[in-house]
């Protein structure tokens, strides 16, 4: 028997079977699912009832893995400041600022617009955002009283914490008052009021907008996350905004917001989605959200500025007070000015009001070390020619659902409508 | 059962671990007949540890994680960000050495290995003239098939561990050794952390599955071994090249490289195992296809040699 006559006629059909028979298995394991996803059919709502119903929404124990991914065509931020920061070494030195301060800042910055997959945990008061970056992680841990930035790539732990002797109960209690008393207002003034759970933060800013300016409707029933959704859509009635639709994913059992996607006008695909690819509505367990930093971890400390609870009433009566005063006090007082309205809505402010603002805030907080701007004035304006591109009367920065407009006269634009209109105010505004 | 060829082949001539093709022939009736599939296991697993270019290729390897800890050693520690992942924190714990090389050998020198191995599988033979006398044993040919890629599959435990293991050793004689720090920026007991680290070097053995498939099939394709070797390895530094481009973004979930970095998600805090099985099922995947396209085309092919 000679194995080339053993060979073919032996195991042709046993092996040509599997040979076929894998892929097909294959296909037909990835092809099925996507099928079954197709019809989702929920009992129908109308935009007010779905509104309602998310509103309603009560769960404050979750935990599921978010993909966020943005298009904003913003420039690549965090590779300017990294570059910035390598390349001055001794910049930083000499200079005597903190890098890491302005690092945790561009680090928050680029966790509200970057792309990324994070696990996301929530139980009561306390919650954990983790970024799976590969090989290395972010995380933010928010318990009751204190809140911990942690970055695996930089080897840093920074606590957020409020000063010690500072009111909390006191400030939160008027903090509820306040708010119920706003509420009160804002039903009174809205029959759809808003008094959304911070966790649906994307719901809550478009429901800020729920009036005349914006058409709401229920899209398609979809599946997010395995589970069936209601989807809301909202598009703005003005077509002055960069700001085509955004489209907001509801839970159909008990209302969480489960995705969110912002489409620029005129685009196909949004600009900036955020959603759960995996969620849980079981209570995460206890140990995710313990955190006790690595003898190999830096541990910087921050202390939240809260104001007691005296200086928030006066700050709030302050604030009345010029508001009632009307529109001669807002040309002097340090608070932007506002063109435009609902989506169209461009707010200015110039740019020395816009630093004292911000020096008059690091007075107010004693611990922080007294930061300087994590660029010298060169590099800052180096910085600003690579994002901006010149137009009439200054500089702008447009990305696909903001523009902003540096005047040279010294004014900052900024506003969701396309940079011609920031141009126009500008002149106007001269 | 011991091989009765165990004595026959100790005797290898000098020089047998420079090239493939001059690596020590077989000879026919050394190989043990009628045994079981435990057997052939046996013996194949017997003849590839003899090689002295499997013991190279380890050795090679083993240098990974010695050079680092040395350098390191000498150089002093690297400022965080800069170097391969963990590179930073290997003078604070010398545990980290096992997983510095690990990042450092993934992307080219452990599928190199790999390749040579699963490429030399069914076309060394060949190129022998062994594999007739192999398949008149009453095996079968799926069964040899089996028994190759299960051999290649040991080797590839056997490459991953090593880097693992000597990085460990390595590092714990030139380094102080203390708790792990975790990606989440907690710590963990050295145990815990070493338990941790050889789930990480089982990752990276699974991470190889695939690829070892894909030498497979090369290797059914000819009797030329360097040439499966070579088409093996290509493949490999392909695969990591497609999965760079944004703009190939709709193909990179198949690629067999596409979760060869996420073993760090076995340092998080909660370990994410979820990332292991996603792994495992990806390698599953190629190796059925890559298997049963080695099966088929090793089943149906003349073999002359």
């Amino acid at each position: 028997m000679s194995p080339r006559r053993t060979g073919p006629s032996r195991f042709r059909a046993r092996t040509v079977v599997p040979a076929v028979g894998v892929p097909v298995a294959i296909a037909i394991a990835v092809l099925v699912p996507m099928q079954a996803n197709a019809t989702v059919d929920l009992p129908d709502k109308t935009p007010e009832e779905l509104v309602a119903f998310a509103k309603a929404s009560d769960v404050d124990a979750l935990s599921g893995t978010i993909e966020q991914r943005s298009e904003l065509g913003l420039p690549d931020l965090g590779a300017l400041t990294g570059g910035a920061g390598g390349g001055s070494g001794t910049g930083d030195a000499e200079g005597g600022g903190d890098p890491a301060a302005s690092d945790t800042l561009s680090d928050l910055v680029s966790l509200a617009t970057g792309s990324f997959d994070a696990n996301v945990y929530l139980d009561g008061e306390r919650a954990r955002l983790q970024v799976l970056d590969r090989m290395a992680e972010r995380n933010v841990y928010v318990a009751p009283g204190e809140a911990w930035f942690v970055d695996s790539e930089s080897q840093t732990a920074t606590r957020l914490s409020v000063a010690d002797g500072a009111d909390v109960e006191g400030l939160e209690a008027e903090l509820e008052r306040l708010a119920d008393e706003a509420t009160a207002k804002a039903e009174a003034d809205l029959p759809d009021g808003e008094q959304l759970p911070t966790p649906q933060q994307l719901l809550d800013r478009a429901l800020d907008r729920l009036d005349e300016t914006t058409e709401v409707s229920v899209g398609t029933d979809g599946r997010v996350a395995g589970r069936d959704v209601y989807e809301l859509v909202l598009v703005p009635r003005t077509d002055e905004t960069l700001v085509g639709e955004i489209r907001v994913a509801v839970d159909g059992e008990n209302g969480v917001a489960l995705a969110a996607s912002v489409t620029a006008r005129g685009a196909d695909a949004p600009a900036f989605e955020t959603g759960f690819t995996d969620v849980s509505f079981a209570a995460p367990d206890a140990s995710v959200f313990d955190f006790e930093p690595s003898d190999a971890f830096t541990v910087q400390e921050e202390t939240l500025p809260l104001p007691s609870v005296d200086e928030l009433r006066q700050r709030l009566a302050e604030a009345e007070a010029r508001e009632g005063s009307g529109a001669d006090a807002a040309a002097d007082a340090p608070h932007p000015v506002v063109h435009g309205e609902g989506w169209a809505t461009v707010v200015e402010f110039d740019a020395a009001t816009a630093a004292e603002m911000m020096a008059e805030h690091r007075g107010d907080d004693p611990v922080a070390p007294a930061t300087e701007p994590p660029f010298t004035e060169g590099e800052a304006l180096d910085l600003l020619d690579t994002l901006t591109t010149p137009v009439e009367g200054g500089r702008a920065l447009q990305t696909s659902l903001l523009s902003v407009l540096f005047t040279d006269d010294g004014r900052v634009l900024a506003g969701s409508v396309p940079v011609d209109a920031l141009v126009g105010y500008a002149e106007s505004g001269r | 059962m011991s091989s009765p060829e165990a004595s026959a082949a100790v005797g290898a001539p000098a020089g047998v671990g420079d090239a493939p093709a001059v690596d020590t022939p077989r000879t026919a009736p050394a190989r043990p007949r009628g045994g079981g599939l435990a057997s052939l296991l046996a013996s194949e697993t017997v003849t590839l540890l003899r090689r002295r270019r499997t013991w190279a290729m380890l050795a090679a390897l083993a240098l990974i994680p010695i050079l680092i800890a040395i350098a390191i050693r000498i150089a002093g520690p690297s400022g965080p960000g800069r170097g391969p992942a963990f590179l930073d924190q290997v003078a604070g714990n010398g545990l980290f050495v096992g997983m510095t090389a690990l990042v450092v050998a993934t992307p080219l020198f452990l599928p190199l290995t790999i390749a040579v191995v699963s490429g030399d599988t069914i076309a060394g033979e060949a190129s022998h003239g062994t594999l007739r006398y192999l398949l008149i044993a009453p095996a079968g040919r799926l069964r040899l098939l089996s028994v190759k890629y299960a051999v290649a599959a040991v080797f590839c435990l056997a490459a991953a561990l090593t880097v693992v293991v000597v990085g460990t050793l390595v590092g714990w004689m030139l380094f102080p050794v203390g708790p792990v720090t975790l990606l989440s920026g907690g710590q963990i007991p050295v145990g815990e952390g070493l338990l941790r680290l050889l789930a990480i070097g089982a990752y990276v053995a699974v991470s190889m599955l695939g690829l070892s498939a894909i030498g497979l099939f090369a290797s059914t394709l000819t009797v030329v071994p360097v040439g499966a070797m070579a088409a093996t390895a290509i493949l490999a530094v392909v695969a990591q090249i497609v999965g760079a481009i944004p703009q190939l973004e709709w193909v990179h979930p198949f690629l067999f490289t596409d979760r060869w970095f996420d073993f760090a998600d076995l340092l998080r805090s909660p370990p994410s195992w979820e990332s292991f099985g996603d792994n495992a099922l990806l390698q599953a995947a190629w190796i059925a296809v890559f298997g049963g396209l080695a099966a088929w085309r090793f089943a149906t092919r003349d073999i002359l040699s």
